[in-house]
């Protein structure tokens, strides 16, 4: 006895995309998917980040859990991470956590031997692999590139020297936020907003124009020649319901209509730069996937049912 | 110092069942799943699907405690189906969505790359 598919087809528009930030339209879905794609993005798609640090000199103002747990926050490039063994189950370096299978060695030596003050940063990390190394943020974001020089992790005065050894490991923001991807995550249902043409041309202009600033977003706007009340950006509206309270103090109850279209929605995502904000959707889908298969049923249950189900079956007609 | 550990919010203990079922006593075709370790993320959508399937009477899931880090989800359909085909069933459906959104949102990429 086979049931009948009930699957959705969904479909995708990308509106903008850059390395760190893409905007898309997910339609033909519900609110269920798309707030668990973005709890997914959020805590549950692996990244990379410091886990251990062995702390060999540190005669900074710092002291070195503080020191730790900003090393731990530096975002580490993270394009591995799906690929890469949770220390927990690696199997190579029983659970010691410190194998290539599971893990990445950082190593920092600074000394300050100058009367200027020693800026240590995200850049004096040294990698033991090179496609996991601390996000590069100058380029992309327009700085000059000169001057940017990492993130900033301590400063030394003379004499002062820090040197340490780090272990970088997959985990996810679920266990801690340093792993979590994401920067911002974003949905809101599309408005469709619909004006009651014969209601509106009841408005004097006067009237018309203080309607239209009603709204805290520029969502509705005035033609200069026909002085007609049109929608220029439904998506601006914040769903703040100022317009309808507006219309109802003005005695022109559903002047408009707003209602979210239920099955279309705007995704915003914007990530830490430790993968692209592309790639994180995918990976976010490859998760939830994963997280699905990981709930079947097992066979023993099954079989377990139908031994103490014969009854139930016979009824059902199975 | 006798905090609990983190991993433990979501890493199944050795000799737990990743998903438990049981039949209801009193009503023809209910069943509870319990589901250990997960949250609204695979609540939600399992319940929303199982909404869409026409067998289903009822599809709920509740967390019981925000501190026992697990899921209930229960179940209760027609004589023409099973709580437990409707359960498949609509992991299945899920899975083929996902499917289908990774391909769209695959192309949708490379259409962008290309035109930018
Ligand atoms: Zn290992």
């Amino acid at each position: 006895m086979d049931g009948a598919s009930y699957q959705r087809f969904p479909k995708i528009k990308i509106r903008e995309m850059k390395d760190d930030y893409v905007k898309f339209e997910l339609r033909e879905t519900d609110a269920s998917m798309a707030n668990a794609l973005r709890r997914v993005m959020l805590v549950e798609v692996p990244t990379i980040a410091i886990d251990l640090v062995e702390i060999e000199v540190n005669s900074s103002v710092l002291n070195d859990e503080f020191i730790s747990h900003r090393l731990g926050l530096i975002p580490l490039t993270s394009e591995r991470a799906m690929n890469m063994r949770f220390s927990r189950d690696c199997d190579a370096c029983d659970g010691d956590g410190q194998c290539e299978f599971c893990s990445v060695e950082f190593h920092l030596r600074a000394k300050c031997m100058t009367d200027q003050t020693l800026d240590v940063t995200s850049k004096d990390l040294i990698s033991s692999d090179h496609t996991v190394v601390p996000v590069d943020f100058s380029d992309s974001a327009g700085f000059d590139s000169s001057e940017q020089r990492g993130i900033i992790i301590v400063k030394l005065r003379r004499g002062q020297e820090l040197r340490l050894r780090a272990i970088a490991r997959k985990g996810i923001g679920k266990d801690h936020a340093k792993w979590s991807p994401a920067a911002t995550v974003t949905f809101m249902y599309e408005p469709e907003i619909l004006i009651n043409e014969d209601l509106m041309e009841s408005l004097t202009l006067d009237e018309k124009r203080s309607f239209v600033e009603s709204s805290p977003t520029k969502v509705f706007d005035i033609n200069p020649h026909t002085h007609q009340v049109t929608v220029v950006d439904a998506e601006a509206y914040t769903y703040d319901e100022e317009v309808l309270k507006k219309a109802e103090s003005m005695g022109k109850p559903g002047l408009v209509e707003i209602c979210p279209k239920e099955d279309s929605f705007i995704f915003t995502v914007e990530s830490t730069g430790v993968i692209k904000a592309s790639q994180l959707v995918l990976n976010a889908i490859d998760i939830l996937k994963r997280k699905l298969d990981a709930v079947r049923l097992s066979e023993d249950t099954v079989e377990a049912d139908d031994q103490f189900g014969e009854l139930g079956a016979h009824m059902r007609g199975g | 110092m006798n905090a609990p550990d983190r991993y433990e919010r979501f890493v199944v203990p050795e000799g737990i069942k990743k998903v438990s079922y049981e039949r209801d006593t009193k009503i023809m075709n209910a069943a509870s799943f319990t589901i250990e370790r997960e949250d609204h993320t695979i609540g939600n959508i399992v319940r929303m699907q199982l909404h869409r399937d026409e067998n289903v009477l009822f599809a709920g899931y509740k967390l019981p405690h925000p501190l026992q880090y697990k899921i209930i989800v229960r179940i209760h359909t027609t004589v023409q189906s099973s709580p437990m085909q409707a359960y498949n069933q609509a992991i299945n459906d899920l899975d083929k969505e996902l499917d289908h959104l990774r391909n769209a949102f695959e192309a949708e990429v490379a259409r962008h790359s290309r035109d930018y």
